[in-house]
């Protein structure tokens, strides 16, 4: 499968061009790899800086070793509390998203009644209105149910898609996964005087654990990363998640790299421990999702 | 749209209020009449926890942002002033508008362009390589997963001007004249934010068209270069139309994204220096939350919502033709 003309035609013999040709390969492979890691080498090695090295030469790879900075950064900085709350935003939120979206996902795929693919639809229009759409009538929204500031006025819109993902994601992932299932177990389970809400709960829940896998990873990396839900409507300090805090933290104290780095460690750090875990499962659901859309 | 929407379920839960249960009659050589209003009910109480929130949080403030932008209001008055169409009127007459959409299109035809080529070619070369694409697949992957708010800190240092890995390399080569503050300079603003956006966004590109290309039939791809075919006529005749789908997927994925685009402008420049790297999306968001006037900034997002739908039908448009 070695690319280039026909060896027959060129002069040099096949195997010395598939060398040439393999090198020229890995030649743009890595040098996009170090395009790639730069900037992440950058973070770890501004993080590690001694506080004398940040002054004079910030942004030098690894010229010092200091690795009390993640520590002041947890505690003096503030980024242990906003991970706290970056934590309670996204389990909630990606919890919500999993419950509604399999049940609602569920229905429209195995249910028949009138109005089906309206309603379908119109959760369908969730994916194509953009957030700049909703959010000011969002915020005076929340403003009027007393949630602005809370968590609930990240977590209620996020499950509810108005930032993207949510449930119009859910709905639309989960109901394609119910409608490749076999509907055999679930008729047997009827059978056997199985509830309809049995019937969902202990057969086709189950039997669809890897496309909720997908869901929950997707709605994870959206939730945890997203900033401007919390710069909106999370305007106090108590309930600052790491998006936003990181954010404030750097726009008032510029000359602290060696914290603004560390806080995006202590960010990033979830984000690619779970990346390297579902891999599998984020690829296969970003792709799924957009070749089947 | 929030209206139809949730009467669906009232009226289905209605309707089958006294019904029998399907489980009872089922038993009983089921009647299709009796099942369907059993299934009425529980698919109405299975999807209403969902359609609530989501009408709640996502419907009503669509419906209202519309209703905003023919007011004036400011957000702080008890009553919104009815102005009808002036919204619209005047910010078809604001400059500001047009140099944003400008910099909306820069940033769609750049920003779509730049990560489709890097991704095909680079999709190809993985493809085509004895060993190692996995490792290299998740490296370049790596960015798409990145908080916006630490790749556009992270850009900022490489940007900055005493500091910045970008000057001092243009330094080296002899460059130093072109060094300058890249965010903070009219010129350069919006570009420089772009190229973090790109470089956050090949990789995503790149596993997406890698993924279609496992599909793609290699014997054709053989037998095309048994018959004398070039590689570029190769890609160009046998493995590209293979990948078309994905390719325009992705095409309209940041297409439609990119009218509504404000994290990485509010992050890295804050729409400046001056106006300079503004965007719609932008715009709206300092209309609606900095200068409080609301129904100027709902109209912008009404105008994003035209747009991106707009493009959003086209490429459904494309999709049933191109079946």
């Amino acid at each position: 499968m070695e690319r280039g003309a026909p060896a027959v035609a060129s002069g040099v013999s096949p195997r010395v061009k598939n060398i040439g040709a393999a090198a020229f390969k890995y030649a743009i492979l890595i040098l996009f790899a170090v395009i790639t890691l730069y900037p992440l080498l950058l973070v770890v090695s501004t993080a590690l800086k001694d506080p004398t090295d940040i002054t004079t030469d910030p942004f030098a790879l690894f010229t010092s070793l200091d690795v009390g900075t993640l520590g002041d950064a947890w505690t003096l900085g503030g980024f242990g509390g906003y991970a706290f709350n970056t934590v309670y935003i996204t389990l909630p939120t990606v919890a919500g998203v999993i419950v509604l979206s399999t049940l609602a996902g569920y229905a429209l795929a195995r249910f028949e009644f009138p109005m089906r693919n309206l309603v379908f639809f119109t959760f369908m229009l969730g994916l194509m209105i953009p957030f700049t759409s909703v959010m000011i009538p969002l915020f005076y929204l929340l403003r009027d149910l007393q949630l602005l500031g809370s968590l609930w006025a990240v977590i209620l819109p996020g499950v509810a898609g108005s930032a993207g993902f949510g449930v119009p994601l859910g709905v639309f992932l989960m109901r394609s996964f119910y409608q490749d299932l076999p509907g055999e177990l679930a008729e047997a389970a009827r059978v056997d005087g199985a509830t309809e809400f049995q019937v969902f709960r202990r057969v086709m829940l189950p039997l669809s654990a890897p496309g909720v896998a997908v869901l929950g990873v997707l709605v994870f990396f959206q939730t945890w990363n997203q900033f401007l839900m919390p710069l909106l409507f999370l305007p106090g300090e108590e309930n600052r998640p790491l998006s936003t805090g990181l954010y404030i933290f750097a726009s008032g104290r510029t000359q602290e790299y060696e914290l603004i780095a560390a806080g995006s460690i202590i960010m990033i750090v979830p984000v690619v421990i779970i990346f390297v875990i579902f891999q599998r499962q984020f690829v296969k659901g970003i792709t799924a999702g957009a070749l089947k859309g | 749209m929030a209206g139809s929407g949730t009467n669906v379920v009232s009226r289905s839960s209605k309707e089958s209020a006294g019904g029998i249960g399907r489980l009872t009659r089922g038993r009983r050589g089921r009647a299709a009449r009796t099942i369907r209003q059993g299934e009425l009910r529980t698919a109405a109480l299975f999807i209403a926890p969902a359609l609530a929130l989501y009408a709640l949080f996502m419907l009503i403030p669509f419906a209202n942002s519309i209703y905003f932008s023919l007011t004036n209001w400011n957000g702080a008055t008890a009553l919104k002033e009815f102005v009808g169409l002036d919204n619209y009127i005047a910010m078809f007459r604001d400059p500001t508008l047009y140099l944003a959409l400008r910099n909306n299109v820069v940033w769609i035809v750049l920003g779509t362009a730049a990560p489709v080529v890097l991704g095909l070619m680079l999709a190809l070369v993985l493809w085509t390589v004895p060993r190692g694409a996995l490792f290299f697949r998740t490296v370049f992957f790596l960015p798409f997963i990145l908080p916006i708010v630490v790749v556009g800190l992270v850009w900022g240092w490489i940007y900055h001007p005493l500091f910045g890995v970008l000057n001092r390399v243009l330094a080296t080569v002899g460059l130093e004249s072109l060094g300058r503050g890249w965010l903070g300079d009219a010129s350069t603003a919006l570009v420089a934010t772009l190229v973090a956006a790109i470089w956050g966004a090949f990789g995503f590109v790149t596993v997406l068209l890698y993924t279609a290309l496992q599909n793609v039939n290699t014997d054709m791809v053989d037998a095309a270069k048994v018959d004398g075919a070039t590689w570029f006529e190769r890609a160009r005749f046998v493995v590209i139309p293979a990948i078309a789908p994905v390719l325009t997927l992705v095409t309209a994925i940041t297409l439609i994204g990119g009218f509504a685009v404000i994290d990485f402008i509010l992050i890295m420049t804050g729409g400046g220096p001056g106006n300079a790297s503004t965007v719609l999306g932008y715009y709206a968001y300092e209309n609606g939350f900095e200068l409080n006037r609301l129904g100027y900034g709902s109209a912008l997002s009404m105008f994003i919502t035209v747009l991106s739908l707009v493009a959003a039908v086209a490429f459904v448009k494309f999709r049933e033709r191109e079946r």
